[in-house]
């Protein structure tokens, strides 16, 4: 069998390497005929499940960058809240490229209601162009307004 | 030139930095933070991928949403913060008996800034090793980055370094941008590790590399970087048992782009011109049970004290260090301290003495891979603790939490102050 993947006329086996913790436990998961999936190689039960889910529907967090109207802030950080069908990735990131989001946005803040079942939203707060990067000449030597009026959208 | 006077000063405005000033308001101190970057977070804020916060906050949240956690209860606390600016020096405060810091930082809004303080918390965190670090022959084109500034470059300038790059070492950044440069159409056509063994977890080996089929060439080495105004090609070849390249099995990859993931060293310049002694182990500053550097009332904390692989962790030390600074600043007694070494298999622990009154949360780096594992506290030679490890691997830092009394508090030697030489001491080792 080549590369941990192979098809018998019984049903599939599929070897992984466990990241429920470091140790990295080398699973084999094997599908039989009727579609009962078992998990070896595992040293404790979070091993089982991650195999299981690994086999029948593997799921990621998915993360990205849409661009932003701002010059000082092209780019807005986003992620699904729940993890998604990795093969619907490629649609999502299609979307997400497309598009150009107007600042402020604030952290949480929801750009795609729902996706796979899952919410698109902002992970980082981020001001308009007008409000100035930082204290001008002469301005209180706190720093303090300027830091609260950048970070913090209104 | 503006003067200012605080109880504290922090230099950087990161995850170590945030945490710290926190802390030290909590305590009731004035505390003033100096980042060079016009914005709160430092580099969580280009970690766009999730994984943090998972021992903090017991969620699995992304790096901006792990900054903001702490830059909202900071901007309330009553924070002095200086943005865009750099500090250039720590030195001592001039004038017979004074006891204080004094820290220099250049901001282009407003100028020179000469802060008087009677403590200083090192948060600088720490850079990238670069080509330079790492001897690869050929020529000098564009085209060569290091892992982390490419991710800057994806996730906050939105540009795209390359259509096609080869990333030099396992580590975790690399193997993160392996997976984000594959995500905005740049192919990433092989991941080339040095070592026998990946640096990075498996964790990101599985979602970053095996999910998007990159090949990771294990115990190979870039042998020449190739192209004259771009890259073009990188060069790469097996190494024998004895470590050598064996050039008989040399292969080419095209590529326009080379990413460096090959390490990160503490970022200490400040800190070795304020006469703060390195640790050579971990490329930071010595310090003593209350994080306290060579160089009295200058505190070290973060990546800038030693790098750690979870930001979690950072957060913990630096609320440590900055309980035991705020301790500094009310008067409170030094207890006699335990010098601490790392032994056998140990490349690193932190910090270097114990308080054997109070809990101590050492951090180590093996020398080996191993599982099954058994880490000993040996003091005078005696084993006092010893801890049972599943798995230990260079790459993953070991915790390790000594409980108050576990080591004798009276022994022979034993200095009454910070400085007073010592007979007895304590040794961390793996078997």
């Amino acid at each position: 069998m080549s590369a941990g993947r192979g098809r018998t006329s019984a049903g599939s086996r599929k070897e992984l390497v466990c990241i429920a913790c470091p140790i990295g436990c080398r699973l084999v998961v094997t599908t039989d005929a009727s579609e009962e999936t078992t998990v070896t190689g595992n040293r404790c039960a979070r091993g089982e499940s991650y195999g299981k889910e690994e086999v029948l529907a593997p799921k990621r967090i998915l993360t990205a960058v849409v661009p932003t109207d701002s010059a000082r802030f092209p780019c807005a950080p986003v992620r699904t809240d729940h993890a998604i069908r990795r093969e619907k990735a490629g649609t999502l990131l299609a979307d997400l490229y497309g598009r150009t989001v107007k600042l402020p946005v604030r952290e949480g803040q929801v750009l795609i209601e729902d996706f796979d079942g899952a919410r698109v939203v902002f992970t980082r707060t981020l001001p308009p162009d007008e409000v100035p990067a930082v204290g001008k000449a002469g301005s209180e030597p706190e720093g303090q307004d300027e830091v609260t009026r950048l970070q913090q959208s209104p | 030139m503006i003067a200012r006077s605080v109880d504290a000063l922090v230099v950087g405005g990161g995850s170590a930095g945030l945490a710290a000033a926190l802390r030290l308001r909590e305590a009731g101190a004035s505390v003033a933070v100096v980042e060079r970057e016009p914005f709160l977070g430092g580099i969580l804020l280009q970690c766009i991928h999730s994984g943090f916060g998972l021992h903090e906050f017991g969620e699995d949240l992304t790096g901006p949403e792990y900054a903001e956690r702490f830059i909202r209860p900071a901007l309330r606390a009553g924070i002095e913060f200086y943005l865009d600016a750099t500090v250039t020096e720590i030195g001592e405060e001039p004038g017979e008996g004074a006891a204080g810091r004094t820290v220099i930082a250049l901001s282009r809004s407003l100028g020179v800034v000469r802060f008087t303080t009677r403590a200083v918390v090192l948060a600088m965190g720490c850079r990238e090793r670069n080509r330079g670090n790492v001897a690869i022959a050929g020529t000098r084109p564009a085209g060569v980055f290091t892992a982390g500034l490419a991710q800057r470059l994806v996730n906050i300038e939105g540009c795209v370094p390359g259509r096609s790059a080869v990333i030099i070492g396992s580590g975790d950044i690399g193997l993160i941008m392996a997976r984000r440069l594959t995500l905005v159409g740049c192919e990433v056509r092989a991941v080339v590790e040095i070592q026998s063994y990946p640096s990075g977890n498996t964790r990101n080996i599985v979602q970053c590399l095996n999910d998007y089929s990159i090949p990771l060439h294990l115990g190979h080495v870039v042998t020449r970087i190739e192209g004259r105004d771009r890259v073009e090609a990188v060069r790469v070849a097996p190494l024998s048992t004895e470590g050598e390249a064996m050039t008989g099995r040399e292969f080419r990859i095209p590529c326009d782009t080379v990413l460096l993931s090959v390490g990160l060293i503490p970022e200490n310049e400040l800190s070795r011109g304020a006469g703060v002694p390195i640790n050579e182990g971990t490329g930071g500053p010595w310090v003593d049970a209350d994080y306290m550097t060579g160089a009295r009332g200058i505190f070290a904390c973060g990546n800038v004290l030693h790098v750690h692989d979870l930001v979690d962790f950072v957060t913990e030390e630096a609320r440590l260090c900055a309980g035991r600074a705020a301790a500094f600043l009310a008067g409170a007694p030094v207890e006699a301290m335990l010098p601490v070494s790392a032994g056998a298999n140990v490349r690193s622990v932190v910090p270097n003495s114990c308080a054997p009154s109070r809990e101590t949360v050492f951090t180590l780096r093996s020398l080996v891979v191993k599982n099954d594992a058994r880490l000993i506290v040996r003091v005078g030679g005696q084993e006092v603790r010893a801890k049972r490890l599943a798995h230990v691997q260079p790459s993953e830092m070991i915790r390790f939490v000594l409980e108050p009394g576990a080591v004798p508090q009276a022994l022979p030697g034993m200095p009454s102050s910070r400085a007073a030489p010592t007979v007895s001491s304590m040794e961390v080792s793996l078997q």
